[in-house]
This record gives structure tokens, sequence and C-alpha cells, in this order.
């Protein structure tokens, strides 16, 4: 079978697979930033639990494979009573681990600022609010354009952990497991219409935060 | 504020005043009830659901269950080095590829690169599962999962071993030529060896999103922790106890990488190139 045919039959499938894939992104991706916003806040507030508490979500986060949060948010919630639909736990798995770089991301933003322009903001009699809307998160948000144009790109790759339940409609990682079982015959090419789609995707998202860099970036 | 201010944290606040001192300190207490309130309605809710019960935890005393997990963890670690290894080669090969001035070469490299980048490493993983199937190339399950893993750091190797090319000084390469070193000596002698102990923090902090892909080695049923711990669960009829205890393995396993390469990073000054710090095109 060609293209051409696995296009007419399944064509549906993967418009909608594509939907399902960018719209689980999107979505989860303004959570994250959200919620990583308001983890940021946390570790840098002078709060020593809360403190704890933003970094010991990040390093969890951050460390725990993708597979491994799924299974437990997926499998192990029910046995506590927290029965989540299958996309839902999809999305809090993404969103949980998305939100931890993107704070680790809002971090690296924030140390870069440098210690000596807090001083400076300061000894030119700036308050803590002021220095914070002035210095620190226009420069931090500004910085923040690359690294979270490639969380985007992570989060749109993480979201193939939906292939591990089962979901309906399905996103372009599932949809071609199921293909693939359901009609023999068809060989590499079910792959290769996702894997182009993929990474197109993550080409043009790439270009787009490289035009937006270019245009913000503090030059040091 | 003090000349002995280290972090951005702290350098946000001035010296806090009496008022100010009470005042964190109240929000302090008051996060911290929080904080334990929380944990309490968690533990609550495991214990009220029967998950604290001895049957669920007990098997954990036994030796037997920690060697079965640990041979688990040796499959893991099997599959991670062997990726790791395997992605090291392919990596310089398309960072050489990609910098080359021979054009197509060059264009291949980065479509190569950029594809490998681009796409979930479970996508590539199910191709070798069940999409060379299709076409009569059956591989053992080792494999199934190693390659994929290796083919999807590969690529973001190739761009931190770019990155380290890069920051080594451009005055090397030309006082290479200049004393009549060819390019190629130039790159192999003088340029990849600089650029490698540059990116060896970054290397290490890979090997984080290697051991991270190898987790979805129950696809192919290979037997790694995640496998293993999957049979504990049918074995022991204990979900939550046994994914609790793989996710903390995995968690500490991770950390404990992530801490070496910051400390590495610290030592030698370079700074971790990550898939989130660089250049996405």
């Amino acid at each position: 079978m060609g293209i051409a045919e696995i296009l007419q039959k399944y064509g549906q499938n993967y418009a909608m697979a594509i939907f399902e894939t960018l719209s689980m992104t999107l979505l989860c991706f303004v959570i994250a930033m959200g919620i990583s916003i308001v983890v940021t806040v946390m570790r840098v507030s002078p709060i020593k639990p809360l403190r704890l508490v933003g970094d010991l979500y990040v390093q969890i986060f951050r460390n725990i494979p993708g597979v491994a949060l799924l299974v437990l948010v997926a499998y192990a919630l029910p046995n506590i009573r927290i029965v989540l639909p299958w996309k839902t736990c999809v999305e809090v798995t993404v969103v949980l681990l998305a939100s931890a770089f993107g704070s680790e991301n809002f971090m690296t933003g924030i140390n870069a600022i440098g210690v000596g322009q807090i001083e400076a903001a300061r000894s030119i009699g700036l308050t803590f609010t002021k220095t914070m809307q002035k210095i620190v998160i226009p420069q931090a948000l500004r910085s923040a354009v690359l690294p979270m144009t490639n969380l985007l790109i992570a989060t749109m790759l993480t979201t193939a952990l939906g292939s591990q339940v089962p979901l309906n409609p399905q996103e372009l990682t599932g949809l071609v497991s199921y293909i693939t079982t359901d009609s023999t015959g068809l060989g590499i090419l079910p792959f290769m219409i996702s894997a182009v789609c993929y990474a197109g995707f993550s080409f043009l998202l790439g270009l787009l935060g490289n035009h937006i860099d270019k245009k913000v970036r503090v030059l040091r | 504020m003090s000349a002995h201010t280290t972090s951005m944290r702290d350098a946000l606040y001035e010296a806090p005043g009496p008022r100010t001192r009470r005042l964190t300190a109240i929000l302090t207490i008051v996060s911290l009830v929080l904080v334990c309130i929380g944990l309490a309605l968690v533990v609550r809710q495991f214990y009220v659901t029967g998950q604290l019960d001895a049957k669920y935890w007990a098997f954990f005393a036994q030796w037997s269950t920690w060697a079965y997990l640990l041979e688990g963890f040796l499959g893991t670690l099997v599959v991670a080095v062997t990726a790791a290894g395997i992605s090291l080669v392919l990596g310089v090969v398309l960072m050489l590829g990609r910098t080359s001035p021979i054009m197509p070469i060059s264009v291949v490299s980065r479509v190569i690169i950029d594809f490998f980048r681009g796409v979930p490493s479970l996508l590539l993983i199910y191709f070798f599962f069940l999409g060379l199937p299709t076409i009569g190339l059956y591989l053992p399950p080792f494999w199934m999962i190693t390659i994929p893993v290796s083919l999807a750091a590969s690529g973001v190797l190739a761009e931190v071993f770019r990155a380290g090319v890069n920051a080594v000084p451009k005055g090397q390469t030309e006082a290479a030529l200049s004393i009549g070193l060819t390019p190629g000596k130039t790159m192999f002698k003088i340029v990849l060896p600089q650029a490698l102990r540059i990116v060896i923090p970054s290397l290490i902090s890979q090997l984080v999103v290697v051991v991270k892909d190898t987790t979805v080695a129950y696809v192919v049923s290979y037997p790694d922790l995640m496998q293993n711990g999957r049979v504990l669960i049918t074995t022991h009829d204990s979900v939550v106890s046994v994914y609790l205890v793989t996710a903390i393995i995995y968690i500490l396993v991770n950390f404990a990488i992530n801490q070496l390469s910051i400390a590495m990073a610290r030592r030698s000054g370079n700074p971790i190139i990550s898939r989130t710090t660089e250049n996405p095109t």
C-alpha cells in the first residue's frame, strides 16, 4: 500500500491525531507555564518551607521518567480513590514534567541577571517591587524565550506518552501503533507520516522561537 | 546586602527590618503548617484506602524483592550505557557532518539531527518494535530498545558537541592550520579533544535523558527496572507501593547523575549545554 492509500484510509485519523497532539501540547504548556511561575516565586521567596517545597517539586519532576510518572497517575492513583479520565492522566503527567523544567528555565533566567544589577537597582533607590518589575522580570522573560521554545517542543514530544494509555481519539504516536496492528503490510510508512509531522512541527516552533529570541534577546 | 551574597534568590531582598522579620516568621509557620496538613492528607488517603497495609509493603523486607529490582536495574544500566556509547559515536559523526564544508553532507546531517531531535523517542521505539518487523526485520528486544534510545540521544548530542566545538577559541584552529596541519588533523588533534573536555558536564547530564528513555523497555518486554517492577506488581498484587518505589529509585539515580554533572560543571567552569539551552534550529 502506498502513501496515497494510507492517507485515504487513515487520513481522517491522522488529522484528528495531529489536532490531539497539538491541542494537548498547547493546553499542557500554558498550564505548565502558570505552575512554573508559581513554583519559581515559591523558590525565590524568603519563606523557607515554600522554598523547600518548590525545590523538592522541581527535583522530583525533572528526574522522574515520564512513563514512571504516567503509570503512577494512571494506575496507582485509582488505588487511593483518585480516578482520572485517561486523557487527563496524560495531561497531568505532561504538566508536572514540563512545569519542573519551566521553573528551572526561569531560575536560570533570573540567575543570569547577576547580583550586581540588583545591587545597582537598590542603590539608586528602587523598591523591591520596582526592582522586580523593571529589572528582574523583563530580563528573565526575555532570556527565557529560547529555553521555553525548546520546552514547548519537548512538551509536544512528551505528549507521545498518550500512546501508553487508551485514548480516543489517539495522538500521533498511539495512532501509529493502532494502524500497524489494525492492518498489515503497510510497512514503515505510517511511522514516517507521524515522524515527519512531529519533526516538522518541532522545526517550525524552533524557527518561531529563534525569530522572537533575536528580537528580544538581552545582549551581555 | 553583604558582600558574601552568592545566590540571586538572596540578593533580591534587603536585610529585613523587625516588622518584615516578624512577617516572614509568621508566614514561615503558616506555610509549614499548610505543608504538614497537606502531607497528613496524603498519608490519610493512603491509610483509608488500605494502601499502608502490611501486605503491600512487607515484601520489601525480603531480600529477593530487592534482588529482583536490582537485576532490573542492571538491565536498565546495560541499556543506558550501551545507548550512551553508541550515541556518543553517532553524535560526533553527525556533528562532523553538520560542520563539514561539503554542502550535501552538511545538509543531510542537519536533516538527520533535526529529525532525531524532533521525534519522540517513544515513536522511534515503536518503529523498531512494530515498524521494522512489518518489513521482515526482527531485532532482539535488547536492540529494539537500545537503538532507538541511542538515535534519539545522538541528535541532541550532535548539537551539544557542536556547541563544544564552537566554544574552542578560533585562534586554536588558525594556529593549527598555519603550522601546516590539514583541516582533518586540526579537527581531530586540536579542536575535538578540547571540545570534548568542555562538554563533559553536558554529556553526563544527557545520561539522565537516556536513563529516562530506557523506562519504555517494557514495550519490548526487555527486563529493565520498570519491567521487573511490573512483574512484582502481578506477583504481589500491589500497584501503589511498587510503582512508588521504582519511581523513587529512578528519581534518586537521575538526581545523583544531575548533581555529578553540576559538580563537574562548577569545577571545570564549563556550562551544561542541554536540550533547553541549545539553539532550536
